[in-house]
């Protein structure tokens, strides 16, 4: 059962900017749902006013444009599992979307709405982290590009404003010799929160060096983050067993510091040793 | 808040209804009398309300009735009946996939969503298809089965159509 | 290690028509095609929506309680509390029948008043005109509580001192066995293992909450329409409205599952009550939350064995004490440590036994029913516990079994002889055999394999003198109509009674009509609990439907001048076998002659005309037998039992605790399975109850408030989880039940989770001592395991 609410259906996006500026902050805009009709329900929230967004033309599509791959903020999650342009040029986003919720629920979850709830095991958010993504943000007074880094500040907590909508996330497309990969661990094998997200990307070149790494953890801290200290110690070097050992010890330092839970300490050690590892066989192999 | 009237095509009937914002598209489809759509817990884990919206199978509940105004709904009961099952109702019927039928219509529709688009499903694609449908009874083995089925009757029948088809 | 099926002794299975063949199910259509009618999907006119205002503590007084602002919102048309219901009580625990004391939680109110025990108790009761009034209301109900002390560790419930959840004391139940002489057992042992083990409160999560109509019909009748696997109750709800049992009409509706969580009282009680005081029809149902607080649970236990062994695994002496954790109420507790602790050995010839059991109450969810009930959670104790000592001795798991094994009329835990087929080495080394030898695994990834026995009761306990009844009629054209009271849980219940009637009428599970599950139009059946209702109700059927079939062969015997049993009927005719047999086969339309056969019509037409009875009322009987005396629990106590083994393989993740089930086969002695595609579902679908149990189910409470309170928390199986279990069905036909049949619904479950605790611990090398076996629990074993071996 449903509170109640007002619920106003815009056709455009421009519709839709203004009916969010001129309700704020009680208006909040709905697209799939999945996340919000739950919280409705069950008392945790309970805008007044919802601004339907779903299947506004302008938030969807995922397009190739200057060099970037441009997800839509209303795209399902469904939709991003099924784009060739996914399967393509991110794998690693590719490889959340398969592990997301369930079949059902994919088709009507967002990316937008997966990056603006953030809830700490959201699973878009480690790929695109380590995709290096910026989120797209609308209002009706214009537009502003964040980097997704910065964009989630805590559980629950982004820069966005009550009147912005995310309409697109956008990354540069991947260079040759790179590859990604993403694992999610949980308490049953499908359908269900992560206990561990770990994204990783590596950018090689021809000769075995890594040019670049980017690690990103999930569901293990309150606000997703990526384990720079890791990150720097493989930054221009060959891509080595040790390398990888210890950039992984260090995520699981970043994930679970010494009060922390010595189980996920030990599941992010190995998932980033393993996925570096896989990621460097795709490279190189 | 105020309600508005909403068209939905169910079933190939269509329906105009006065309608709360906030009323989901399950209970609009049950107090329509389309009870064959089960509520099993209303948040997207167990899949018994699963409909096709525009042909994506989707959790009813997590829809509100409003943002399905124009389009075609489809429940399982749609898409047969006790004189002229489907094939993934007979199939389901026939194997044991179908013990208490709770979350059978849900688990109906995932495999109709499935075998649209891929009308040769591995055993691997059918557990990934129906993963969101939750079911305590039968351990999921006959259901497969069913599904499987259901594909080879589908895809018979599709041959013989096309045979007897020609310029039709 | 090489396993290979034992050899099966003879069993000559009388070849059958209708039953043993996988038929499909006369209800399996309706619910394919979203046609059947289930406790929430049905609606009246002028039909009121019902809430319940439920405690959010766990330990208080309620100080005060004020309704009046909800009562004032337009469009409540009924809000009750204890206050309005002064004398509506339920029973939850009937003494007299399990010999234990008489206590305050035994009659718990419908509505609390004074105390509430439990997070979840029900407080009042509203009725509106729209859902989203009722919730409403819900919400302006004011409850102050003044919080007392809660107590929730069985252990800590048992100190002198603790908080007492009920008077007089937090003891609800204690059970003993005293066989044989356990010292000299101790002392004539090369070695002891002592173990301790551990399970949680688990929820049955059918897909199906409660849910329910009541109306109040011309009569006065309060006619309540809802999914319970009891419709006797109508007696307690008589009872607790102060009407007589005639006023009370339940008709069960075709259950979205049960496994014992709709065995009590679940919305029966609040639905009669509110339609009673608005004169208006009131629907209540359960949210998937109000389910998981509100039903139920099964009891968390802790069993420690002790048990003395000779070198080559054979039993000197087994000590076995067990803690079960009975919530805020009573309910079953008794019970389920009454079958947990005659099964609490397992199925072994133990000649010196002492059992010692107590169930204690707390303030977390009360505890009940769950398939298995008790027998369960006994098996992952002792099958664990058998896989310890064959470590311990250094012997194959299945050699330690095999010299213990109860055999066909040993004696079991109570002194009981075990009448019908024990194939215990039989079913285990078949799911062995198919499970195959283990897999080759890399690095980090261990595999292991693991197998448990089990033996379960079918049929209640026998001094409670069970019966079960059902009216078998054959109509003027041939077909047949049952009557029975028979609740289906999903399990194939009534379809069962078909196939077992149109055998024995000689018609086809197309010509049978059923109507159950009404306690004023059906013969009474019982209870759907206990793997009782192939046994009891199926027994009925074939009695009623066996003596319709006498008048129709006398008469036919008169008919055709040949002997009764040179008659036989088939596909609906009459005929004379032999005959029949001249011709080479059964009469058919190309087969017929009208000089010996007849249809069956026209022998019903014929007997009508003479007024002779094409119908029955059977009443079945179980054994009756009397009480054990509670100090040392020696006698008979079921009917019988059923016996197998569920194998699987694991591959455990070393580096991050995740368990991949790879392979899962199960072997049950069924006795005589009468729809073999309806067992295989039992066998698939209660071991994989069974595997979440073992790996992936917990209510986690804590402090008496559950953790897991929705499907995202509390996770059953879904289809990826694990591979199909393999079903190998075994028919000694040695069964009490119609043709030879055992029970299935309960034992197909029973074995399932020791036998992964089994194969993870040969996997690891070290033994997880709780369920579930979630990821930490894994790491921190393979930790110790690491440990170990330094």
């Amino acid at each position: 059962m449903l509170p109640e609410f007002n619920l106003l259906m815009p056709q455009t996006l421009p519709e839709a900017l203004d009916m969010l500026a001129a309700g704020v902050p009680d208006a909040v805009p709905l697209a799939g749902g999945t996340n919000l009709l739950v919280d409705m329900r069950g008392g945790s929230r309970r805008p007044s006013v919802l601004v339907n967004v779903a299947g506004l033309d302008e938030l969807c599509g995922i397009r190739q444009e200057d060099g970037h791959l441009v997800v839509g903020g209303g795209v399902t999650v469904a939709e991003l599992l099924d784009d060739p342009l996914i399967a393509r040029h991110a794998p690693v986003l590719r490889g959340a979307a398969a592990v997301f919720a369930n079949p059902l629920v994919r088709n009507r979850a967002t990316v937008g709405g997966n990056l603006v709830d953030a809830l700490p095991a959201a699973d878009m958010v480690p790929p695109l982290l380590v995709l290096n993504a910026e989120v797209e943000l609308v209002s009706k007074d214009g537009t502003r590009r964040v980097p997704l880094e910065e964009f989630i500040v805590g559980a629950r907590k982004t820069l966005l404003q009550p009147q912005e909508l995310l309409v697109a996330v956008r990354w540069p497309v991947s260079p040759p010799h790179s590859a990604g990969a993403f694992r999610k661990v949980g308490l049953r094998k499908a359908a269900c929160m992560a206990k561990v997200d770990v994204a990783v990307m590596v950018e090689g070149d021809e000769g075995g060096c890594c040019r670049q790494a980017r690690i990103a953890l999930g569901a293990v801290a309150p606000r997703h983050f990526r384990v720079h200290a890791a990150e720097d110690l493989l930054r221009d070097q060959p891509l080595t067993a040790e390398g990888i050992a210890e950039a992984a010890r260090l995520a699981a330092e970043a994930a679970c510091p010494r009060s922390g839970s010595e189980y996920k300490r030990q599941v992010v050690e190995a998932l980033v040793r393993r996925l570096l590892t896989g990621v460097a066989d795709d490279i190189w192999k | 808040m105020q309600p508005r009237i909403v068209t939905l095509n169910i079933n190939g009937r269509r329906y105009q209804v006065a309608l709360d914002p906030n009323v989901t598209l399950l209970h609009a489809l049950r107090d329509l009398g389309y009870t064959d759509v089960k509520n099993g817990c209303e948040k997207g884990d167990c899949g018994a309300c699963a409909v096709l919206l525009n042909g994506k199978a989707v959790n009813s509940c997590l829809v509100l009735a409003w943002q399905a105004d124009g389009a075609e709904i489809v429940t399982n009961a749609g898409l047969g009946t006790m004189d002229n099952p489907h094939p993934l109702q007979e199939a389901f019927a026939d194997t044991g996939a179908v013990q208490c039928g709770y979350c059978t219509p849900g688990m109906i529709i995932a495999a109709k969503a499935l075998l649209d688009r891929n009308p040769h499903p591995t055993e691997d694609e059918i557990r990934e298809a129906i993963s969101g449908n939750l079911c305590r009874c039968t351990g999921y083995g006959q259901i497969i089965e069913a599904v499987q089925m259901a594909a080879k009757t589908m895809d018979n029948e599709t041959m013989n159509n096309e045979q007897l088809g020609g310029g039709r | 290690m090489k396993y290979k099926a034992k050899l099966l002794p003879p069993v000559e299975l009388p070849e059958l028509r209708t039953v043993g063949k996988p038929l499909r199910r006369v209800d399996a259509l309706g619910k394919a095609v979203g046609a059947t009618v289930y406790a929430g999907d049905f609606t009246m006119p002028n039909m009121l929506h019902a809430k319940v205002l439920r405690s959010t503590v766990p330990s208080a007084r309620i100080k005060r309680l004020d309704v009046s602002k909800a009562r004032a919102l337009p469009g409540v048309v009924c809000i009750l509390t204890a206050e309005d219901l002064p004398d509506a009580k339920l029973v939850t625990d009937i003494p007299g029948q399990t010999g234990q004391k008489i206590r305050a939680g035994s009659e718990a109110q419908v509505l609390a008043s004074d105390r509430v025990r439990f997070v979840g108790e029900p407080i009042a009761l509203v009725a509106a005109e729209t859902l989203d009034i009722a919730g409403r209301a819900l919400e302006s109900i004011e409850v102050e509580y003044e919080v007392l002390p809660g107590v929730f560790d069985p252990r800590e419930a048992l100190k002198p001192g603790a908080p007492i959840v009920n008077e007089p004391d937090n003891v609800v139940a204690r059970w003993k066995i005293r066989k044989g002489d356990v010292e000299a057992g101790f002392t004539a042992a090369d070695l002891i293992v002592e173990n301790t083990f551990r399970v949680p409160f688990i929820d049955h999560a059918y897909i199906e909450p409660e849910a329910g109509v009541a109306w109040v019909d011309e009569r006065d009748v309060i006619n309540i329409r809802v999914c319970t696997q009891v419709v006797e109750h109508f007696r307690s709800i008589a009872r607790a409205m102060g009407v007589p049992h005639n006023k009370i009409h339940i008709q069960g509706t075709m259950l979205g599952g049960g496994f014992g969580g709709k065995e009590d009282i679940t919305v029966e009680i609040f639905l009669a009550l509110l339609a009673r005081h608005t004169r208006r029809p009131v629907r209540l149902a359960y949210t998937r939350e109000e389910s998981i607080q509100a039903h139920c649970k099964r009891h968390p236990f802790i069993i420690t064995h002790r048990t003395g062994v000779k070198k080559n695994g054979r039993v000197t002496a087994a000590e076995i004490k067990m803690i079960s954790n009975s919530g805020a109420y009573p309910y079953l507790s008794p019970y389920v440590l009454l079958y947990a602790t005659i099964m609490a050995a397992g199925p072994y010839r133990v000649d010196n036994l002492y059992v010692d059991s107590v169930s204690v109450a707390t303030n977390n969810p009360f505890t009940s029913a769950f398939r298995g009930f008790g027998g369960a959670q006994a098996a992952v104790a002792y099958e664990q516990q058998m896989d310890e000592i064959a470590k311990a001795l250094n012997l194959d798991p299945l050699e330690v079994r095999r010299v213990n094994y109860l055999k066909t009329g040993d004696r079991n835990a109570t002194g009981q002889v075990i009448k019908s087929a024990v194939w215990l080495e039989e079913t285990a080394t078949r799911a062995l055999e198919a499970l195959g030898e283990k897999v080759v695994s890399p690095g980090s990834i261990k595999v292991g394999q693991g197998f448990a026995s089990y033996m379960q009761s079918y049929g209640r306990i026998t001094w409670l003198h069970d019966t079960s009844r059902a009216w078998v009629s054959l109509e003027l054209d041939g077909s047949v109509v049952i009557r029975c009271g028979v609740p289906d849980l999903g399990a194939g219940q009534v379809n069962s009674l078909c196939q077992i009637a149109a055998e024995v009428l000689g018609v086809g599970l197309e010509d049978m009509t059923i109507y159950s599950t009404d306690s004023a139009l059906t013969p009474l059946a019982g209870t759907t609990t206990a793997t009782r209702q192939l046994y009891m109700s199926g027994n009925a059927v074939l009695q009623a439907a066996g003596r319709v079939r006498e008048v129709l062969l006398d008469r036919a015997s008169k008919y055709f001048e040949e002997a009764p049993e040179d008659l036989d009927i088939a596909d609906g005719v009459v005929f004379v076998k032999e005959a029949a047999s001249r011709r080479g086969g059964e009469p058919s339309s190309l087969n017929r002659s009208i000089a010996d056969s007849l249809p069956l019509a026209e022998l019903a037409a014929m007997c009508a005309a003479e007024g002779l009875p094409l119908s029955n009322l059977a009443l079945f009987r179980a054994p009756f037998t009397a009480k054990l005396d509670p100090e040392d629990l020696q006698g008979d106590v079921f009917p019988d039992f059923t016996f197998g083994a569920h194998a699987v393989e694991v591959a455990v993740d070393t580096e991050t605790g995740e368990i991949t089930l790879l392979k899962s086969v199960a072997c049950h002695d069924v006795g005589r399975a009468i729809n073999p595609a309806a067992v295989v579902g039992q066998i698939q679908g209660g071991g994989t109850q069974g595997l979440g149990y073992a790996l992936t189910e917990e209510v986690v409470v804590k402090d008496g408030v559950i953790q897991t309170p929705s499907f995202a928390e509390y996770l059953i199986p879904t289809s990826r989880d694990f591979p199909t279990t393999e079903a190998i069905i075994l028919e000694s036909g040695t069964g009490v039940g119609p043709f030879g049949a055992k029970g299935i619904g309960e034992p197909s479950l029973t074995p399932a989770a020791p036998a992964v605790a089994n194969a993870v611990a040969d996997a690891i090398g070290v033994r997880i001592h709780e369920l579930p076996l979630t990821p930490k629990r894994v790491l921190a074993a393979v930790g110790r395991a690491r440990g170990i071996g330094d």
